[in-house]
């Protein structure tokens, strides 16, 4: 409006002063409706809002929910309408047994199936689902996931043995929780929709912690002891195999040599034996000619008695000494 | 003056519009009376009408509430002590009835403590502590809950759910308790050790016997090929010296000499007969 006033402004002093004058008798007029426009803004301006990524915005009109909005800049009409914006994707948490790393005794602490006692830590993931039961159905949502995660854990966990809890049941017992837990807050119109529940630390009260360890270290000891024996086994039964090769290889080798040297021999004993056939007397000979040669000269002492001798009186030699006889004898 | 009369006016049927309307949320129930009588339940959202000025609305809450009742004390069936701490789920079903039995709900909630309180030692006091904390924990509770509905009802309440947050025993049974836990552990440790004892003298003994089976299989074979090595041979020697047995003999004995008379043996030898016959009568011809 004001722009246009300007561009109107013509360079005639005259018709400007007229306008001046027809501009202070309106004033009051024109000061109304700037105030009207100035309000009007305010409560357009005042009617926008954002629904972020992620979020749904639920209206209420006169109270009653009229429609949901997804993400996006969006309108409501002032005073009449309100908007909840409900994060419907984020993935909350909450703790039981300890917040923010410390633990709280009161909560962890519970009753297994066998009346032992156990500190339980656990965190639940949940998201919103439902904004209209999350907003409007109960009044404390998540005072009532908080309490009816307690619920559900000490329940599945009042019927496990101890055993269970602490070593095999860990799967068992999240699964249950988280079904038994989302069955509660349906029940209680929540709109939550838990996604995970993973059990933390799962431990023994102070007074018998050290029992408890005693027992891990037990176990460790015991698998210790079997590797320790699996080690031997580990040890000896390869040896063992190599000894049992060795001996077979050797009784092997045994064999072959056995046969081959009989082999040998008779190949040996046929030559010879198809020569002696030839002339048998003078081979008989010459073998035996031969080898005596060969023994004869190899042996440095001989003595050699004449047959007559023997016969009448035996000459008595020192045997014993290999160098005096041959002097003696000679002559 | 003229126009103070018309905006006095103004006002006034501004009012009597603005008082014929009121809005109830989604979290809200109203009820509507006349002069402290009884005319309406208005138990849906949105914007009602009313008679202006003789007409009062009041507003109750319309979503689920929850009630953490105080931890209390039980005797169970077996006549052992238990601390549980119940919490109860409930709305308002009949806000008129509700006004008027309890007319708020600091009311209600004790009320309801007091009915919830009672049920459960009644329901406990009829099982083993075993089957409160374990498998008879649900349906017990059911059971609570139920009796407990039937009560609440006349108060214009809807009891959703009662459960047990937390059930722990009394602080002079937990040492008890605590002892017995030490001495589980204590034979747990120590079935564990004796376990691996048990388990590692069964390994090496299994060893053990593996090792002499393998050897002695292996000795088992290994006669065996040498046997077969023997008896090939003796075969082989039998038929080549089968031929003739007295050459073998003269052959092997020539052998024999060859191998067994070195440098230092001393031979005694005769002329009577053999190579030296030569050596004394050589003239002689045989």
């Amino acid at each position: 409006m004001r722009s246009q006033f300007g561009d109107k402004q013509g360079p005639d002093i005259g018709d400007v002063v007229a306008r001046v004058g027809e501009m202070s008798r309106n004033v009051t007029g024109r000061f109304g409706s700037g105030l009207a426009l100035v309000i009007l803004l305010i409560l357009l301006w005042s009617g926008a809002y954002k629904v972020g990524p992620g979020e749904i915005g639920v209206v209420r009109t006169f109270g009653r929910e009229t429609t949901k909005m997804g993400p996006g800049l969006r309108f409501r009409i002032p005073l009449v309408q309100r908007v909840d914006k409900v994060n419907v994707e984020q993935i909350r948490s909450i703790s039981v047994g300890f917040r923010d790393k410390q633990p709280v005794i009161d909560e962890a602490q519970m009753i297994t199936g066998d009346a032992n006692i156990l500190e339980v830590q656990m965190i639940v993931q949940y998201r919103i689902i439902d904004p209209t039961r999350y907003l409007f159905r109960l009044r404390d949502p998540d005072e009532t996931l908080r309490a009816s995660a307690e619920v559900a854990l000490r329940g599945v966990v009042g019927r496990t043995g101890i055993d269970d809890v602490i070593t095999t049941g860990r799967e068992r017992i999240q699964d249950e929780t988280r079904e038994w837990l989302q069955q509660l807050v349906d029940n209680y119109e929540s709109g939550i929709r838990v996604t995970g529940v993973k059990l933390q630390s799962i431990d023994a009260p102070d007074a018998v912690r050290d029992a408890f360890h005693e027992v891990v270290r037990a176990r460790e000891e015991k698998e210790k002891l079997i590797n320790q024996a699996m080690g031997y086994n580990a040890d000896l039964i390869p040896r063992a195999r190599g000894e049992v090769r060795k001996i077979v290889r050797e009784a092997e080798g045994y064999r072959e040599q056995r046969v081959l040297e009989a082999k040998g021999d008779s190949e040996k004993f046929d030559a010879t034996y198809a020569e002696y056939r030839k002339a048998e007397r003078v081979t008989r000979q010459r073998l035996y000619l031969e080898t005596m040669e060969r023994v004869l000269g190899r042996t440095p002492h001989k003595v050699l008695v004449d047959e007559r001798l023997s016969k009448t009186a035996l000459p008595v030699l020192p045997l014993g000494m290999p160098g005096a006889p041959a002097s003696g004898a000679k002559p | 003056m003229k126009l103070g009369r018309w905006f006095i006016l103004l006002a006034v049927v501004l009012w009597l519009s603005w008082d014929s309307f009121f809005i109830v949320d989604e979290t809200e129930l109203a009820i509507v009376t006349q002069m402290g009588d009884f005319r309406r339940r208005v138990m849906r959202p949105g914007i009602q009408y009313k008679v202006p000025v003789l007409q009062q609305v009041d507003k109750l809450e319309n979503r689920i509430l929850v009630s953490d009742t105080p931890p209390a004390e039980f005797l169970t069936l077996d006549k052992k002590r238990l601390v549980a701490d119940p919490i109860t789920w409930w709305k308002i079903k009949d806000p008129w009835l509700f006004l008027q039995k309890l007319s708020d709900e600091t009311r209600a909630r004790s009320r309801i403590d007091d009915i919830v309180n009672s049920e459960l030692r009644r329901e406990f006091a009829s099982h083993d502590f075993g089957n409160i904390i374990g498998n008879a924990r649900s349906p017990l509770m059911e059971q609570v809950t139920l009796n407990t509905r039937k009560q609440t009802d006349d108060f214009g309440i809807l009891l959703v759910d009662i459960r047990i947050r937390r059930a722990d025993l009394p602080p002079e049974v937990q040492d008890s308790v605590f002892q017995r836990m030490r001495a589980e552990r204590d034979r747990v440790a120590k079935k564990y050790r004796s376990e691996g004892e048990e388990e590692a003298a069964k390994i090496r003994a299994d060893t053990d016997k593996e090792k002499t089976i393998l050897l002695a299989e292996a000795y088992q074979q290994s006669q065996k090929i040498r046997g077969e090595g023997d008896a090939q041979s003796t075969a082989i020697y039998a038929a080549a010296y089968g031929k003739d047995a007295e050459f073998y003999g003269f052959i092997r004995s020539l052998e024999t000499y060859e191998k067994s008379l070195g440098s230092d043996s001393t031979l005694v030898l005769s002329t009577g007969d053999g190579l030296f016959r030569y050596f004394v009568e050589s003239s002689k011809k045989p």
